[in-house]
């Protein structure tokens, strides 16, 4: 028989480490040719730490993302960077990177000061451009500030580094500021459970994340998605088998730890919720794990909702699952 | 042990590769000719990372033995390219957000390319089914079925 069943899984998240130090760093550099070399330590793994850090360094300078040139994670040039871990790269190498913009900001600033004869705290640079809020007609390109910086010998250069303001816990409570900040997410899960193959399909996810500000909708759809389909393998298909006396893991191949494939994963509808006043760069959050870790009790929630079932840990394979389906008909009667 | 030479078409170009008869197609391609997007995953047909399109039909280099390519037409990503730019379905997958670490990206784009290659407007449920050999850990496979969808429209002279 096939049954189907709805679960729902709600999550909060710190990001970041737990009550520890843990910086990052960026090196800024304005080119004469209005191209911007950046420089950070974080580890791209394909989240998009480098088009985070293109894209906040362009929003910081006023500049287009193409305008920006991010060499990252290579030890003997960049700043120390941190783990690529803990949903952090966004909310600290961010941080940082705005931190080193506006730090080379102070050269362009004076330069455009003096060329427009605009207060600096005047001044807005946008898109290529340089005006001032009391009157947008008073305005010069990047090209031409970046002229007046070279004619007057002066060069826009900024290092700066994030550190999230967080305190040691207590070793007595556990008591104390362990993350700046949190990220919020609910997912919505439905199966359709086989009950005399034990057999889980993944129908819908819906999944919603509350990021502060998205840094890139495509990039934060991507997380979303690609961690629906590990939560919910954690549940269906994956588990790590370790051999207790050696402690070895007794599954280190593909054909042994199965993860989803494209038949396997549900059709995923990622909700990107923005919320403001964050303590990311401009307002981001991190969204990594976040990504994944409601889809894990949704999908249990759904399979129990199916079935009648009480499973509460992970991961439920089909036999699992014929065995408490025989149980819940048993004490039915 | 005594080499043999294998002549088999690589990317549009006849070669002939002396090499040990135990090699197998994946190490051949990355060692001898340099073909470093053939990417090995998992060594066991499994993952669909070392891909290439064999005679026209998708296959994991890992599990084939050098000697059976004699004669065989083979491309891999470097061959899929046209003057150095992106073809169709590269560009798509870059449009549509597909690519996250890109460990499985060359496999991917091969098995799409054979895939619309034989169905030029294939569904979505035909899409799954012909990219599931080839696993992805990042993705979801969400923006990967997209890409491949959005390529086989633009191939058509849609969009
Ligand atoms: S390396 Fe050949 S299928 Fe994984
Ligand atoms: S993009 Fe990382 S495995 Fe597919």
């Amino acid at each position: 028989m096939k049954r189907r069943g709805t679960g729902v899984g709600c999550m909060f998240y710190g990001v970041g480490n737990t009550g520890l130090p843990n910086p990052a760093a960026a090196f800024v550099q304005v080119l004469p040719d209005t191209s911007v070399h950046v420089t950070v330590g974080a580890a791209d793994i394909g989240q998009g730490s480098s088009t985070m850090a293109a894209s906040v360094a362009a929003e910081t300078l006023g500049l287009n993302y193409e305008d920006i040139h991010v060499v990252w994670a290579d030890t003997m040039y960049a700043p120390e960077g941190g783990a690529t871990s803990a949903s952090r790269q966004t909310f600290i190498t961010g941080n940082a990177v705005k931190n080193a913009c506006q730090t080379a900001m102070g050269e362009l600033k004076r330069t455009a000061s003096e060329e427009l004869n605009v207060p600096e705290e005047d001044l807005v640079f946008r898109k290529r451009e340089i005006y001032s809020n009391k009157d947008a007609s008073v305005r010069m390109t990047y090209p031409e500030l970046m002229a007046a910086m070279g004619k007057k010998g002066r060069l826009a250069v900024g290092a700066g580094y994030y550190n999230p303001k967080t305190t040691y816990l207590s070793p007595v409570d556990m008591s104390g500021v362990p993350y700046e900040l949190y990220s919020y997410a609910t997912c919505i899960l439905e199966v359709e459970v086989d009950t005399d193959t034990g057999e889980v399909s993944l129908l819908k996810a819906v999944s919603a994340h509350d990021v502060g500000t998205p840094i890139g909708i495509k990039l934060v759809e991507g997380q979303i998605e690609g961690g629906t389909a590990m939560g919910t393998g954690f549940v269906i298909s994956e588990k790590i088998d370790v051999d207790p006396k050696t402690l070895a893991i007794k599954n280190p191949t593909l054909s042994k730890y199965i993860i989803e494939t494209s038949m396997d994963v549900p059709v995923v509808y990622p909700i990107v919720v923005s919320s403001e006043g964050e303590a990311g760069p401009f307002g981001a959050k991190g969204v990594g794990e976040p990504a994944l870790i409601p889809s894990i009790p949704a999908t249990i929630a759904a399979i129990n909702d199916a079935i009648g079932s009480s499973f509460t840990s992970t991961p439920i394979f089909p036999a699992d699952i014929v065995k408490a389906w025989k149980e819940q008909q048993k004490t039915q009667g | 042990m005594n080499k043999i030479t294998v002549h088999c078409t690589v990317n549009h170009k006849p070669v002939a590769v002396e090499i040990d008869p135990n090699k197998r197609l994946l190490d051949m391609l990355r060692e001898d000719l340099n073909l470093t997007s053939v990417k090995e995953g998992c060594s066991e047909g499994e993952c669909g990372a070392c891909t290439v399109i064999f005679n026209g039909e998708p296959v994991t280099s890992c599990c084939v033995l050098a000697g059976q390519a004699e004669g065989a037409d083979i491309i891999t990503l470097e061959g899929v390219s046209v003057d150095g730019k992106p073809d169709v379905v590269q560009q798509a997958f870059m449009d549509a957000g597909a690519v996250q670490c890109g460990f499985c990206t060359p496999g991917m784009i091969l098995t799409a390319e054979a895939l619309l290659a034989k169905n030029p407007a294939p569904t979505e449920e035909e899409v799954k089914q012909a990219m599931s050999g080839n696993l992805c850990r990042c993705t979801g496979y969400a923006k990967i079925v997209e890409a491949v969808l959005l390529a086989a429209e633009r191939a058509r002279g849609g969009v």
